[in-house]
């Protein structure tokens, strides 16, 4: 017999794990010639202490958004794409508090008109720690009264590590290229609401990046300068259904959109009219999870419509994920 | 346990395959660049770009020394961008199209060449052009079908490069912001 405490823990496990590896924004957002390549964070379902995970994503380059934000194509012939192994575990501290941290390993693999580029590396790393602002279960069948209405509500911080093969290392291109160069700290917030079967999301982000010194582009030593890449906000959307499988298992089918922007650069104290980023789009989940409640499934498409005005200074790419997580006490 | 360990064990071997990596986490403000000796052929600033030839998307070929003093098209600067025809790199081509070109109208002769090192074949290079709307505008674009100007011009996506009319580099960077490439011409055009 499912008691609601396990129905809350699948349920939980499912809607963060889709939420959080893929609904959420990342900064895997960033393209393969601008950096990129992320690690994905980790949320763990209430009462459980431990959690692995492991993620491929495979993210086909289809075009671009200009500065204007007029969608142009790729040259003729070209052929890009990156492949991230990200892997994370998430540890609990006390019964609200949970830390992770992600790891993300990249594969550049591009043709480009007529030369062909590959390359490997780590991308940026992140670290993570949030707050879970409630103690009892939110899930419910039914809304009788107010409190049934409850959300489960998250707040977080993420400091993203420059982990990965940036411009200002000893490069040859930027096709070489698996991360940013810069740290970056987010500050987020998710509220979840499920009413069987039904659930729902909505999940906030601002991040700011810190400032750093540059002495070397693409492998040549310049003269030396600071620059801040602008700050990056970010809201994303989800609603999802669960069909309740035999023996318990669950399977749970989330569709979810998301908008990204990030504020001009500044190079000393200077902003670069050139720069500025956005990026809307959609994200399709399937999450499969055991019986046990400790192993979820995940399968995602996200799609970024190659349309004007749905980004700026952006490629429009196609994302398959395939995930796993392992919750144990 | 045995998922953590192995988990532990494949970040270990991932840390320590990287070594870029203390480049950006420490990141360093220190003048690293190489000392060059003023006039000697090189493409850093204060060195003198030696000659080449490269083929235009207009059919003909583009060599330096015509567009250097004494030259059949003489000019007072010259603007080498290099491009992929990516978000930054057209961005960063509008800039100079629609705000940086206009400064410069009637102060002497300034050539703006973009020079396409990927696209590999002049067809390829000039379907870009096209694609991007640059056919018939007031640039020069240049195939570099096997990157020797990317080669001999320290080049990269979105380097940018000024020569003076004595073929002198005065800058040889990123683009950034522009305002380095504005700051050089406005010091350089009469």
């Amino acid at each position: 017999m499912m008691t609601l405490k396990d129905v809350w823990m699948t349920l939980s496990g499912v809607i963060f794990f889709a939420v959080s590896f893929n609904v959420m924004p990342t900064t895997t957002l960033a393209a393969s010639c601008c950096g990129g390549g992320s690690g994905a964070g980790l949320l763990l379902p209430k009462l459980k202490d431990n959690m692995v995970g492991i993620t491929i994503d495979y993210e086909k380059y289809d075009g671009f958004w200009d500065n204007e934000g007029l969608w142009r194509a790729d040259p003729a012939g070209s052929s890009l794409s990156q492949t991230r192994f990200n892997m994370g575990y998430a540890k609990r501290i006390t019964p609200n508090w949970q830390a992770s941290i992600g790891l993300p390993y990249v594969r550049n693999d591009n043709e480009y008109s007529q030369n062909t580029f590959k390359n490997k590396g780590l991308g940026d790393s992140t670290i993570s720690l949030w707050y879970e602002a409630f103690d009892e279960i939110t899930c419910t069948f039914l809304v009788e009264t107010w409190e049934d209405l409850k959300p489960a509500m998250y707040f977080g911080a993420t400091l993203n590590l420059p982990t990965g093969i940036s411009p200002y290392d000893d490069v040859q291109n930027n096709f070489d290229i698996t991360g940013r160069g810069f740290y970056r700290l987010d500050m987020q917030a998710l509220f979840d609401k499920t009413v069987y079967p039904w659930n729902a999301s909505i999940a906030f982000n601002y991040g700011t990046h810190l400032q750093r010194s540059i002495n070397r582009e693409y492998g040549a030593y310049v003269e030396p300068y600071t620059k801040k890449l602008g700050d990056r906000k970010s809201i994303s959307i989800s609603a999802g259904y669960t069909v309740f499988l035999k023996e318990q298992d669950t399977l749970t089918f989330t569709a979810a959109y998301s908008d990204m922007r990030e504020d001009k650069s500044t190079i000393a104290g200077l902003e670069d009219s050139t720069s500025g980023m956005k990026r809307r789009g959609f994200a399709f989940t399937t999450v499969w999870a055991s019986a046990d409640k400790s192993d979820v499934y995940k399968l995602t498409f996200s799609h970024a419509p190659q349309y004007n005005d749905w980004g700026q200074n952006f490629p429009t790419t196609q994302i398959l994920s395939m995930g796993v997580t392992h919750a144990y006490d | 346990m045995p998922m953590i360990k192995i988990l532990c064990f494949m970040m270990v071997g991932l840390l320590t395959a990287c070594g870029n990596m203390a480049d950006d986490l420490n990141p360093s403000g220190n003048d690293l660049r190489p000392s060059v000796v003023a006039n000697s052929i090189g493409s850093s600033p204060t060195q003198v770009l030696a000659d080449f030839s490269a083929p235009k998307t207009t059919a003909d070929s583009f060599t330096l020394s015509d567009y250097l003093a004494g030259g059949a098209q003489a000019s007072d600067a010259i603007v080498f961008y290099f491009t992929m025809w990516c978000p930054i790199c057209m961005s960063h081509g509008d800039h100079i199209l629609y705000n940086i070109m206009p400064q410069f109208q009637g102060r002497g002769t300034v050539r703006y060449v973009l020079i396409d090192y990927v696209s590999g074949s002049i067809a390829a290079t000039t379907t870009s052009e096209a694609a991007n709307g640059y056919t018939g505008s007031p640039f020069i674009v240049l195939a570099d079908i096997n990157q020797a100007l990317l080669t001999q011009l320290q080049g990269a996506m979105g380097k940018t490069i000024v020569l003076d009319s004595n073929g002198i580099v005065l800058m040889n960077e990123d683009f950034r912001t522009g305002d380095h490439l504005i700051s050089t011409l406005d010091n350089l055009l009469p």
